[in-house]
């Protein structure tokens, strides 16, 4: 098993790895570089709560092998913290308790920041889409449904 | 096992034809990595072209035919204005497919080389009659698609081939193509059965001129033609009658499987309610755009 | 308008009716939607679960399980597992210092099995090796030989008398009877008598985050962190298989990525014993995390039941007695599964008064893998079979299934199954009031009797009642602490613990309401053995009722010594004094107020101390064993489902297109939370009663991962969600507040089984509702698929 070292830069930050031929990019992202919003639920692409942006694409990251991303730009909910868009839909999932366990909400997070980018009213059925690939066990969705159509409107600043 | 990642389609060619032991293709591998970590595979050599986007992603159009390179995601086909009218099953399928996070990735040549009775999009380029075009550092042919899949999990490509790009025609004259998928829920499934039908219809738009169907879970083939219930539809009229006898023939033609999700003989409902309702709806389309 | 000052408008207003609420000596907080004290953590994606906290130099354990379900254990080769490269040891049940048993109730299940399995979920034993992966692949290069038993499938294959024993003791892990009136006396003047038999399948609670656990050397004994329900129980349990005094091993809850049960069974003690085994042989921290597969096939699931009814009613639809046979699938260990029995029959006739009632159950052993804890406890498949047996009932009476159940439905003055009269806190009728207006029932169902499309709808109604408290589950106990801190900020302990519900802000809302404090200055302390005091498993929806009150008294105790304080810097008297949003005022004189973190100051300058720990102790039910009657429970908490379905004929393909909902939770501490509980436990329900299936083939599970066994996404959720809260005050919860975490998921079952037959006249009584057992349903010739 031979050992490659790829270049990946995760949150605008360049990163040199080493890793195995099997590694995935959700092993390097938590295991190496420490992104731990990035989470594990079935590693078989069924549960969606890995999701990152690679290249401008909401991925499963458990679905990625890690050299697959070598040269590519990931982004994790830790690299959003400062973004205005990010941070609307955080205050929108904390006013509406869209967040009950939690384990599944950095990935609603990241798909419904990716669907405020092309959308600033996403209907109902849109959002239910958006979200569609992510499962959660404890809101039913409904909630989070809420928080996403409130926190992609534009605020008035 | 090891991963090599060429820096290019030429260069992987070329590996593959040196290469003595198994070569297995990875391209997305939303397919393969689970199966790889749950031992059910254990290639020995793994060949990335994911990376190949310059050669293998495309969606053209032209002289009437609709080429998509192997690396076209599903996304891809989704968003794409060219699968449009007659092709539009294969967006309709694209959105039926997986879960958003594994439309941007996975691609159309893994679904159709995964061959599984999973595979979504494989009935519908079935019914679109695709031809394949699989390369080698040697050169390249063309092989229809249905000649491609052998079984489950089984193609005729040889260990030296990759496959590069899936062209079809939409069909001509008076014609559509539908598209229905079900399973035990709404998105994120394995389909019970999923079901592809091509119709043209003679110009009085009531007598069948020719129908391709093609759907999947059969036994044995996993996705198939049904050649015979095609067959029995051409030159008939689209009539309730005509099409209870066609589903008597469907049922009789292909066994479908039966495992813990549905039993073959709910499986041989769906694909007979299915029948009736591709019929009708690519004839009500063929009427309305006539 | 800048957002900021449009919040900070917010906020004055929220701040001026607290303030009046405070004058006039009402309630603070309690009913308004809080934040929760542990949001902002989450959508921050902070590191604070389990496996996000593994430090650096830890090793892996992996669990390894039986591949048969009955045998002995002849041979297991670890050799290929020992000299794989990065593997540390292989630990088998030889390992273990203490004792070798990891059980929640009856002491019927080894940590690693010694002789011989009993399922294809027990533990055979862990590679420890020095990464995840490592230990994975050695793993599966374990080989056991096995002289094969023969085994048993179906509880009711095992309840013969001549069945193989699974256990020594017999395959019956316990009974439980109730007898009230004389059956037999209802049955000869009925009317008419139905039969029906209704069964229920394994449901998997698939919490998000599969069970965790990461142990740590320390001082002698261990550090555990791990993803539970109950630390305290854990604690125990570490300490037996380790040999240890319980002080040896300290547990910390980290924060918990769901649970729905099965981290109050066994699980955790299993992930967390194995992980402190290898802390102490290693001497290195060690974490031994479950993935789905490992945890869908040795984690405990919902039980199967099969539930007979015999009811008897008049022509004019009263009904006058009911038999009832309960069976129980616990596989091959009983876990928790002991009470899910005991709340199955207690709930046998629902929400009911039926004169004559009697039950006999069973829990039983098979050599499936085993069953226990989730959430529901037995509701949900008691309450699928009557009010699938009520419809039935209506329909060959010819009455309108509302009208019957208006007729017989429990009302104050009535009395259950265990004969406890209903008291004015009975909020049943106002329940079904909401929901039969809400969707338009009368007028819907009367439309949709004659349909003839090849898309019809149906409406299907089903009514709870949910026993609050553990009641004949054990004592029903907690405690809280609260510290103030010298800089104002509230801190509170429990071991009581939260894993998503938010029960444990409702529960700090309380101390917040009474100290008058908002709770955003309030801090949560992880639930730690070493702190905090024992209170009990953090099951049955219990934090609010229990640990609510336990919050209550300490912060009265806290208030206590606080006012006269108050009272003495703003110069008048303690009866004047009230605390709101933060500041204490005179009532009287509304000029004179003193900010709260200047009280804690002069507090601390005098040296009061400020910690206090609230215990409650709920009162014994008293019940009698011989004939399951009595006041089993202290409280209930009502509710009412309509599910609206379309269904197409051709396909059996169903969507359920409405859901109007109505509970009766006494009073709603936080509604925002309530809300959640009833949409998430009803989602959770209809998956339980649409899809979710963990099928068993000769004891082996065929589907233990999230490709193969279904939970709802965003798109299976009913378009129309109508969910409303009814607040009649119980006599044993903080400001009368009910339990609501478990009983939604109770309804959507046999209100949607009960739609799918209005709408196709198809009646499925096996759970799930699948669109194949609709269709073949229509279809005389061919019986309908059990699977």
């Amino acid at each position: 098993m031979t050992m490659r070292v790829i270049s990946l830069n995760v949150n605008g930050t360049d990163h040199s790895v080493q890793v195995g031929p099997l590694d995935r990019l959700i092993d390097v992202l938590r295991d190496q570089l420490g992104f731990k919003s990035v989470k594990e639920g079935c590693s078989t692409g069924d549960c969606g709560i890995c999701a990152v942006m690679v290249d401008g694409k909401l991925v499963n990251s458990c679905l990625m092998l890690a050299s697959q991303c070598d040269g590519r730009r990931v982004l994790t909910l830790e690299g959003l913290v400062n973004d205005l868009s990010m941070k609307r839909l955080q205050g929108s999932f904390i006013a509406n308790n869209a967040a009950q366990c939690g384990f599944c909400t950095p990935a609603m997070l990241m798909a419904s920041w990716d669907l405020a980018r092309h959308k600033a009213d996403p209907s109902e059925d849109e959002i239910k889409v958006a979200i569609s690939g992510i499962l959660c066990r404890c809101t039913g969705y409904y909630q989070i449904i809420d928080s996403v159509r409130e926190g992609c409107k534009r605020g008035t600043t | 096992m090891e991963l090599y990642s060429p820096p290019d389609l030429g260069g992987a060619l070329r590996f593959i034809e040196h290469e003595d032991k198994h070569v297995t293709v990875i391209a997305s591998g939303t397919d393969l990595i689970p199966r790889i970590r749950k031992r059910q595979v254990a290639p020995s050599i793994l060949l990335d072209i994911s990376s190949f986007k310059e050669d293998l992603r495309y969606i053209r159009q032209s002289g009437g035919v609709t080429r998509l390179g192997a690396l076209t995601t599903v996304a891809d086909l989704q968003e794409s204005p060219v699968l449009d009218g007659r092709l539009s099953i294969v967006r309709e399928a694209a959105e039926l497919f997986g879960a958003p996070q594994i439309r941007n990735v996975a691609t159309v040549g893994g679904n159709i080389c995964s061959a599984s009775s999973s595979e979504d999009l494989i009935p519908v380029f079935m019914v679109l009659g695709a031809q394949l075009k699989l390369l080698s550092a040697k050169g390249a042919r063309t092989v229809p698609l249905t000649d491609f899949l052998v079984g489950k999990r089984e193609t005729s490509m040889s260990p030296s081939e990759i496959l590069a790009e899936i062209s079809f025609e939409p069909p001509a004259g008076h014609s559509w193509t539908a598209y229905e998928k079900m399973g035990r829920r709404n998105m994120l499934i394995i389909a019970l059965v999923n079901e592809a039908l091509s119709l043209t219809m003679e110009d009085d738009l009531l007598t069948i001129h020719s129908a391709r169907l093609a759907l999947n879970r059969v036994t044995g083939k996993i996705p198939a033609m049904a050649v015979r219930t095609s067959e029995f539809l051409n030159g008939r009229k689209a009539t309730d009658e005509t099409i209870a006898e066609a589903q008597k023939v469907l049922a009789a033609e292909l066994a479908l499987t039966g495992d813990f999700r549905a039993s073959a003989s709910y499986r041989t409902e769906l694909a007979q309610a299915y029948l009736k309702r591709l019929i009708q709806r690519c004839h009500r389309k063929i009427e309305g755009s006539s | 308008m800048q957002e900021g000052d449009h919040l900070s408008e917010q906020i004055s207003q929220l701040l001026d009716s607290l303030r009046e609420k405070a004058e006039r000596g009402e309630l603070l907080y309690i009913g308004e939607n809080i934040v929760r004290v542990d949001s902002l953590e989450k959508v921050l994606g902070n590191p604070v679960y389990t496996a996000d906290l593994i430090p650096k130099g830890t090793i892996y354990a992996k669990l390894f399980h039986s591949s048969i379900p009955h045998g002995v254990i002849k041979v297991m080769e670890i050799g290929g597992a020992k000299t794989h490269p990065g593997v540390l040891g292989v630990m088998t049940h030889k390992d273990i210092p203490g004792l070798n048993e990891s059980s929640a109730v009856l002491p019927d299940r080894q940590l690693f099995a010694d002789s011989m399995v009993r399922s294809t979920a027990d533990i055979l034993g862990a590679v420890v090796a020095e990464t995840a992966s490592a230990a994975a692949d050695a793993a599966a290069r374990i080989k056991v030989e096995y002289e094969p038993l023969p085994a048993i499938f179906d509880p009711l294959e095992a309840l013969k008398p001549d069945a193989i024993k699974i256990h020594p003791k017999g395959n019956i892990a316990r009974q439980m009877k109730i007898r009230k009136g004389n059956v037999d006396e209802g049955f000869a003047k009925s009317h008419l008598i139905l039969e029906k038999t209704y069964r229920t399948q394994f449901q998997d609670a698939t919490p998000l985050e599969p069970e965790m656990g990461l142990a740590i050397p320390e001082d002698g004994g261990v550090r555990v962190i791990g993803s539970m329900q109950s630390p305290h129980h854990t604690q125990a349990a570490v300490a037996k298989v380790l040999g240890l005094p319980q002080e040896k091993v300290r547990v910390i809850q980290a924060v918990t990525g769901g649970a729905f049960g099965p981290k109050s069974d066994e699980t955790p003690y299993d992930v967390c014993s194995t992980a402190a085994l290898a802390a102490v042989k290693y001497r290195r921290p060690v974490f031994c995390g479950m993935d789905r597969e490992d945890s869908m096939v040795m984690h405990t699931k919902r039980h199967p039941f099969v539930i007979s009814h015999k009811t008897g009613v008049t022509s004019d639809g009263m009904l006058l007695a009911d038999e009832s046979r309960i069976v129980g699938d616990t596989g091959a260990y009983a876990s928790l599964g002991v009470f899910v029995v005991v709340r199955a029959t207690f709930h046998t006739v629902g929400a009911y008064e039926v004169p004559n009632v009697k039950a006999d159950s069973y829990l039983v052993y098979t050599d499936n893998t085993y069953a226990g804890s989730l959430r529901g406890f037995g509701g949900p498949q008691a309450i699928f079979a009557i009010e699938s047996q009520m419809e039935e009932l209506a329909r060959r009476l010819g009455i309108d299934p509302l009208e019957f159940r208006l007729r017989n439905m429990l009302v104050p003055g009535k009395r259950n199954a265990t004969s406890a009269v209903m008291d004015s806190s009975c909020g049943l009728p106002q329940c079904v009031e909401k929901v039969v207006a809400s969707s338009r029932y009368r007028e819907k169902a009367a439309r949709y009797r004659n349909q003839t499309g090849s898309v019809r709808r149906g409406l299907g109604l089903a009514l709870l009642m949910h026993g609050n408290s553990l009641g004949p589950e054990g004592n029903d106990y907690g405690a809280v602490h609260i510290e103030i801190l010298s800089d104002g900020t509230v801190s509170v302990g429990s071991g009581l613990t939260e894993y998503g519900t938010g029960a444990v802000s409702g529960m700090m809302q309380v101390a917040s309401s009474v100290l008058g404090v908002p709770l955003s200055r309030f801090k949560l302390e992880r639930p730690d053995t070493s702190k905090h005091r024992e209170s009990g498993p953090t099951v049955a929806s219990r934090v609010i009722v229990i640990g609510g009150n336990a919050s209550k008294l300490a912060a009265e105790k806290l208030r206590e010594k606080i006012l006269p304080l108050a009272a003495e810097m703003l110069k008048t008297e303690r009866n004047r004094v009230a605390i709101a949003d933060g500041v204490a005022f005179d009532r009287l004189n509304l000029s004179a107020t003193l900010d709260w973190d200047d009280l804690v100051k002069e507090a601390y300058r005098r040296g009061i101390g400020l910690r206090e720990e609230g215990y409650f102790m709920a009162p014994q039910a008293p019940w009698d064993q011989e004939i399951g009657q009595g006041t089993p429970y202290l409280q209930y908490t009502w509710g009412a489902l309509v599910a609206e379905v379309e269904v197409d004929m051709d396909t059996g393909y169903y969507k359920v297109v409405g859901v109007h909902a109505a509970y009766d939770v006494g009073k709603a501490v936080n509604p925002a939370g309530v809300l959640g509980q009833i949409y998430g436990g009803t989602v959770q329900g209809l998956g339980y009663a649409m899809m979710e299936e963990l099928i068993h083939r000769e004891g082996s599970v065929v589907n233990p991962n999230l490709g193969d066994y279904y939970i709802p996404t965003s798109m299976d959720i009913p378009q129309e969600f109508k969910a409303f809260i009814v607040e009649v005050p119980g006599p044993l919860g903080p400001f009368g507040a009910k339990i609501i975490a478990e009983p939604p998921i109770v309804l959507p079952g046999p209100a949607l089984r009960n739609a799918v037959l209005n709408a196709t006249g198809v009646s499925v009584d096996d759970l799930p509702v699948t669109s194949e057992k609709v269709l073949m349903g229509m279809r005389p010739q061919q019986a309908p698929r059990t699977a």
